[in-house]
Formats: structure tokens, sequence, C-alpha cells
């Protein structure tokens, strides 16, 4: 994958963690442009739904805010923040089971100009058509994700989406970098049971694009 | 060869992440079991297939940083509570000094009262309205005898006192009057003129010294005024002067430009559709 600048001022964004750690507003301001869409995108992974990836999202920064100061390592903010997040996912995750309630994302909307898909695009200078049938597989693939049990997608989406080492995983999770490593492969012996149940291969994604 | 890798030295093999040895190790046991190369193939595979999950765009919302937990002084609960009570305390105690409470017990009874006390008339035992009447009625005819006669008294002394004043006066008077001679009036008048005249002439003198004053200080004034009108006008003209020759510059370099531009560009043709 290329490095965006993105990715490369995640890099290099030590010293700005350094002065957010002692509470210069404008760093803390930056961290948040710079990590809010990894965190979210993490979220919505694991939820497959934007209000609950926005609220996790929000209440990881906040935390990160409020607990910054105590952060010990700078080099340890990326699995810190992830720990954030991964507790309040855990949090939504045991409200949603107690409350039972669905996002209006849940219904599908039907195809075509009503779908909710194009109001998420962003790319509007990509053909139209390609770009709806990139959100169909995306959601297609999302789906699958879904299958899985929620520590096994943790783990598949720290490593494959957000590109995070297994120590860093291990760290954020707090279990070992086996037991990491173990979760990764039962997670992708899952996932292609999954594609295969719904015949989803790389031929087809290749035919479909 | 009983070597069985793990799951955990497989994912490291998937991700390139396990050292020289155990990739030997592992290559040689796949060369044996090539179903489990096969399998980690199919787990490549999978990656790649789920690497086409896009990401969704997100704008992260500005950040507000909630400073309520400071809070001032003057807000602090404790501050107010304090204030609170000592507001209290300040209003009993003015309102005690304006109402002047009084808290009495005597006799099993419990007296609460505002104000000044209201002081009881003594009332000497044994005497009756009538003989009260009588002897406020005796005493006042007592008094009135005796003003009156005290009254009379003064009136004539007073007139006695006047008379005698008067016709005491009048005498030294007359007497002082006819003693007076001519000279003495003389001098007296001839006195008071000369005093008259110096006064006059101090003062003409005084009035003359103010108003040379006056007249020097206003000629210095105008002289002033001169002068400073003189400079501001001055700087007006050279301000003038400054700026028609900033403005001629400025002509001679525009004229420099487009005659440049004229001499870099010959064949340039302008079109204007």
């Amino acid at each position: 994958m290329a490095e965006t600048l993105l990715d490369i001022a995640m890099m290099h964004s030590d010293s700005l963690i350094a002065r957010a750690r002692e509470g210069d507003k404008n760093a803390q301001g930056k961290l948040v442009q710079l990590w809010y869409k990894r965190i979210y995108n993490f979220s919505y992974k694991f939820f497959f739904d934007h209000d609950l990836a926005m609220e996790v999202s929000q209440k990881t920064f906040i935390s990160m805010h409020k607990n910054l100061a105590g952060l010990q390592e700078v080099a340890r903010f990326k699995s810190w923040l992830y720990t954030i997040a991964v507790n309040y996912c855990r949090e939504e995750t045991r409200k949603k089971k107690a409350s039972r309630s669905f996002s209006l994302h849940d219904l599908n909307p039907g195809e075509g100009e009503e779908s909710y898909r194009w109001e998420e695009s962003h790319h509007r200078n990509e053909n139209p058509e390609r770009q709806l049938r990139h959100s169909e597989l995306s959601d297609l693939l999302q789906s699958c994700l879904m299958e899985l049990s929620h520590e096994q997608r943790e783990v598949v989406i720290m490593k494959e989406y957000e590109g995070l080492k297994f120590r860093e995983i291990a760290e954020a999770l707090n279990i070992s970098e086996n037991t990491v490593k173990s979760r990764m492969y039962y997670g992708l012996d899952g996932l292609k049971k999954i594609l295969e149940q719904k015949k989803i291969t790389k031929e087809t994604i290749g035919y479909e694009l | 060869m009983n070597y069985k890798p793990d799951e955990s030295t497989l994912i490291a093999f998937l991700y390139g992440e396990l050292n020289e040895k155990e990739t030997k190790k592992l290559e040689a046991y796949f060369q044996q079991h090539p179903e489990e190369l096969a399998k980690l193939r199919g787990m490549d595979e999978v990656r790649e297939v789920m690497s086409h999950a896009q990401d969704k765009e997100v704008i992260a919302p500005p950040v507000f940083v909630d400073e309520t937990g400071i809070k001032p002084l003057w807000q602090s609960s404790y501050l107010r509570v304090s204030m609170g009570m000592a507001a209290s305390i300040l209003f009993l105690l003015v309102a005690g000094k304006l109402l002047g409470p009084e808290i009495n017990y005597s006799n099993g009874e419990l007296r609460i009262s505002f104000g000044k006390k209201a002081e009881q008339p003594m009332q000497p035992a044994g005497l009756t309205e009538e003989k009260v009447n009588e002897l406020i009625s005796s005493s006042l005819a007592k008094n009135n005898e005796s003003l009156a006669s005290t009254r009379t008294e003064d009136q004539k002394k007073l007139m006695q006192t006047l008379v005698d004043f008067n016709s005491k006066k009048m005498n030294e008077l007359t007497k002082t009057a006819s003693q007076a001679s001519q000279e003495q009036v003389r001098s007296f008048v001839s006195n008071l003129q000369e005093q008259n005249l110096k006064l006059m002439k101090d003062y003409f003198q005084l009035s003359t010294a103010d108003q040379k004053k006056y007249m020097e200080s206003l000629l210095v004034d105008f002289s002033s005024y001169l002068q400073e009108q003189r400079k501001q006008d001055l700087q007006y003209v050279q301000t003038r002067v400054n700026s028609l020759e900033k403005n001629n510059n400025q002509f001679k370099q525009e004229t420099e430009q487009i005659l440049t531009s004229l001499i870099s560009n010959p064949g340039k043709k302008k079109n204007n559709y």
C-alpha cells in the first residue's frame, strides 16, 4: 500500500504527541485531525454501522483528550489509542446486545439513486457505475467480516486495514503476540470459509470490477 | 519428522515475519505437507480479496475543549455557601440593630419585644384623680401669680434701664459735637482727601503695569503663531514637491516598462476574437 501524506504525518507525529501531552490544545486538535479517519474506519469495520462508529470515534478522542497527560511513552500512542477504541467498541457491543436496536443503515434502501451508497461516495470524479460496484463489494466484504467473532474481527481489522504490527495489536488488546497470531490464523481461516460460501473469489471480484 | 508448526508460526510465515532458520524448517515441512502450504496460499488470497473493502471518508469534527472544570474562585460552591451564610448573618444583625429586639424572662414569663421599651408612669399609691386635679390646679394658680408679679417687676426695671442709657448717650454725643473745633474738621477733611488721592494713584500705577504685561505677552504669542504658520506652510510645500517628484518617477518607470514591453515583443499581435 502506497504511503499517503497522512500516513507519513502519522509516523512523524511524535513531537505532536509530546506537545499534546503537555496540554497544547493546537497539537491535540491536530492529533484528532490525523487519527479520526483511522479510528472511525476501525470502528466502522467493527460494527458496519456509521452511527456507532461516530459514537466510538468521538468517545475515543474525548478520552484521549482527558487521559493523554498520563501516557507514559510517546511511542506507544498508536496502540494506546486503539486500546481506547477497542474498549469503547466492546462497550457499545454490550449495549447493542442489551437494547437489540438496529441502525437505519441496516435497512436496504434499494438500488439506484435512492441508495445511501451514493450519498456516502466522495470520489465524484470516478465512473459512477464502477464506484457503485466498489461500494457494493465493500459492503459485501464488510458483511463477511461481521460473521467473525469479536476477538478475531478486532485482530483482522487491526492487522489488515489499520496496518498495526503484531506487537502493537498485542499491546492494544493486552494479550500475547502468539494469541494475536493464533486469532489472526483462525480469523483468516474463518473468512476463507465465509467467502467460499458466498462464492467470492479473486476471479469473481476481478470480473465484477 | 514430528515437527508441526503452530498457528502463530504459520501466520508469521504468511506475513514474512519469521526468521531464516524457522523459515527453512517450515519450507521443509511444506514439502512434506503441501496441503498446509495450499491452505496458507488460500489465506493469502483471502487477504487480497478482503483488501477490496474500502475506507469510508469521514471529516473529523472540530475540537472543542471543555474548560468548565476550571471554575473561578467566585463560582466555587464553598465560597457561595460561605458568602450566603455571611449575608444571612449580616441581614440578621442589621435587622436586629433596626428593630432592637429585647428578650426578657421574669416571673415565669418570656417576653420578646422590639423597639424602645415604653415607660410606664409611676402612680403613687393612695392618690385619687380628684386629689391630683386639685394639686395641679393649685400649683398652676401659684405659678401664674408668681409669673405675673415677676413680669411686672422686670418690665419696670427694663424701662428704667433704657431711659437711663439713652439719656446718657445723648448727653455724651452733644458734648463731643460741641467740643469739636473748625480746625479739627478741616484736618479731618484734608486727611480724607489725601487718602483718596493716594488710593487713586496706586490704582492707576497697578493698572498700567498689568496692561503693559498683557500687551507684551500678546505680541509674543502673535509672533510665535506667525512662525508656526510659516513652518507648516513650508512643510506643506515640501510634501507637495515630494509628491510631484514621486509621481514623476512612477510615470518614468511606467513609460520604461511600456517601452521594454514593446521592444521585447515586437511581433506580438493583438486578437480581439
